[in-house]
């Protein structure tokens, strides 16, 4: 943390410059309220009403459970990708198709198939966070030395054991930094989708607030989602240097 | 020359005719046709030659982790259709051979993945313990990898190795990337481990120095593709010593000879 102070007082240098440039009207304070205006309607929003903290909660539970989903099949298969070349060949056309297409782009595909509930907005965080994964897991599998494959052979392991044994744990750091860029897409396309067909979560309250013209929530609306962006980053990374403690490069302390 | 006193007992390997080739930019290239031998049990066998020649490909195929392109290798009688038990590779590049994931004693346990699965949980950390005390890395039980140096890496490899009590030992270059001294030691070490142990160690090294220092017989292959050019007895005593056994003129003999004839094989002067 040490290090980073500078980082912390750009942001507060910002924050006052923005404070004292809406005070004195050189922007204009309607669409851009103060810095103050805008953290009391945020204390309001998250202790106060609780508005806020509301639309927090069903956006976080989207985010896991596609995301959670999305880990739980796409690194299965990139393990099988990257161990039987079958697989590759057979999935391979279908993931260079789908991967180039913005995640947002299946809103529309999805509300046709499961209407504008919480379904939908899982199914698209789903979606978007499959590739990352999945490419990864594969780049990370193609890339395990076969000097460590053939130590395996030689130590006599089934190939289920190796997979589990030797190919996972070397494959790992390429399956978080999947994980960990996923997580950054599922914030966004979990606010796109709630913003298009939302009636609760955190986009939705963007949304709303900029429509009912209460401009000050709408900025808390958006700080939160930045904060909510690095406290995700910060506890994955955290995460991510506990399994890969064996690397000697802890990723942050 | 040959192994008078060792030929009475059924070896333990043999190669027989032994063929690798390779198909290079669409032609085939071949590494080495017809090389025979018989491997005693309780053997330092090493295996020298020039760079390139085929002696870590000649490793290989023995082991099982490769396919020979023709004739057999037959271990304990027993044709190697692939990696046997028994018989355990260790690799030239040990970093990339240990599980960096893994501590000291959890990548020795890796030894016993296939082997001894009914002992009881306490039972197997006592034995890794012992292997760890047998390469002497007490009280490095709990470190990864990359907190050791190269020489206590290699020394991981080997109890990880040993402690499936494999019965043949294959050895590809393994001291090949650590500085002079600690190569010495790992050598010594080596030569205890298989005075006390009964297992016969295969050994590549382009280093003919250390060849001598550690076997009971040297093969010389020549430049590619390969035949066997030597297979020389060395009848040094053991227990040998760095000290004792390099001031041997006996050592320097066989030590000059050897050389003379791979390098002029290197220069391509010899027959």
């Amino acid at each position: 943390m040490k290090k980073r102070w500078p980082g912390f007082l750009l942001i507060i240098v910002l924050l006052l410059l923005w404070e004292f440039a809406s005070a004195n009207k050189m922007i204009d304070p309607i669409t851009f309220p103060r810095v103050s205006v805008i953290f009391a309607s945020w204390t309001k929003a998250v202790m106060g009403s609780g508005d806020l903290t509301r639309q927090l909660m069903p956006s976080m539970g989207r985010i896991l459970t596609g995301f959670g989903l999305a880990a739980l099949i796409a690194v299965p298969l990139g393990l099988l990708m990257g161990t039987i070349p079958m697989v590759y060949r057979l999935l391979e056309p279908i993931t260079e198709f789908i991967r180039p297409i913005p995640s947002s782009a299946y809103i529309p595909v999805a509300i046709l198939f499961l209407g504008i509930g919480n379904e939908m907005k899982v199914f698209v965080i789903f979606l978007a966070c499959m590739f990352p994964i999945l490419l990864n897991t594969y780049g990370g599998v193609r890339a395990v030395d076969p000097v460590l494959i053939d130590t395996g052979r030689t130590f006599g392991l089934s190939r289920l054991k190796a997979l589990w044994q030797i190919i996972l744990p070397a494959a790992l750091p390429n399956i978080l930094t999947g994980m960990r860029i996923s997580l950054g897409i599922a914030l966004i396309v979990a606010v796109v989708a709630e913003m298009i067909t939302g009636n609760s979560g955190i986009g939705y309250f963007i949304l709303d607030m900029q429509r009912v013209f209460r401009v000050p929530e709408m900025f808390a609306g958006i700080f939160t989602l930045g904060l909510l962006g690095f406290l995700i980053n910060f506890i994955f990374l955290r995460i991510e240097a506990y399994f890969l403690r064996w690397r000697g490069t802890s990723v942050e302390t | 020359m040959t192994a008078t006193n060792e030929v009475q007992t059924a070896p333990i390997i043999e190669v027989r005719n032994a063929a690798k080739r390779f198909a290079v930019n669409g032609q085939s290239l071949t590494v080495f046709d017809g090389v025979s031998c018989a491997i005693p049990q309780g053997a330092f066998l090493s295996i020298v030659g020039p760079s390139g020649c085929g002696k870590s490909t000649l490793l290989k195929l023995i082991s099982g982790l490769e396919p020979p392109s023709g004739g057999e290798i037959l271990f304990n009688g027993a044709k190697v259709t692939g990696p046997a038990d028994g018989m355990i590779y260790v690799f030239q590049q040990y970093t990339k051979s240990i599980f960096p994931w893994r501590t000291v004693i959890e990548n020795i346990e890796f030894g016993l993945n296939s082997h001894k699965k009914n002992l009881s949980r306490s039972e197997r950390e006592d034995l890794c313990r012992q292997y760890v005390k047998l390469v002497g890395l007490e009280g490095y039980e709990n470190y990864f990898p990359y907190q050791l140096s190269g020489g206590m890496q290699q020394r991981v490899v080997i109890a990880r190795a040993l402690i499936c009590e494999p019965s043949v030992l294959l050895m590809d270059e393994p001291f090949s990337a650590v500085d002079a001294l600690t190569r010495a030691i790992l050598q010594e070490l080596i030569l205890n481990i298989w005075r006390t142990i009964p297992v016969t160690i295969l050994f590549v090294t382009h280093d003919v120095e250390e060849a001598v220092f550690l076997s009971s017989r040297i093969i010389s292959l020549t430049k590619s593709p390969a035949k066997i050019h030597e297979d020389v007895d060395i009848e040094l005593p053991y227990p040998r010593d760095q000290i004792t056994t390099r001031a041997e003129p006996k050592f320097h003999g066989l030590r000059q000879r050897l050389f003379a004839s791979i390098f002029l094989q290197e220069k391509g002067v010899a027959p």
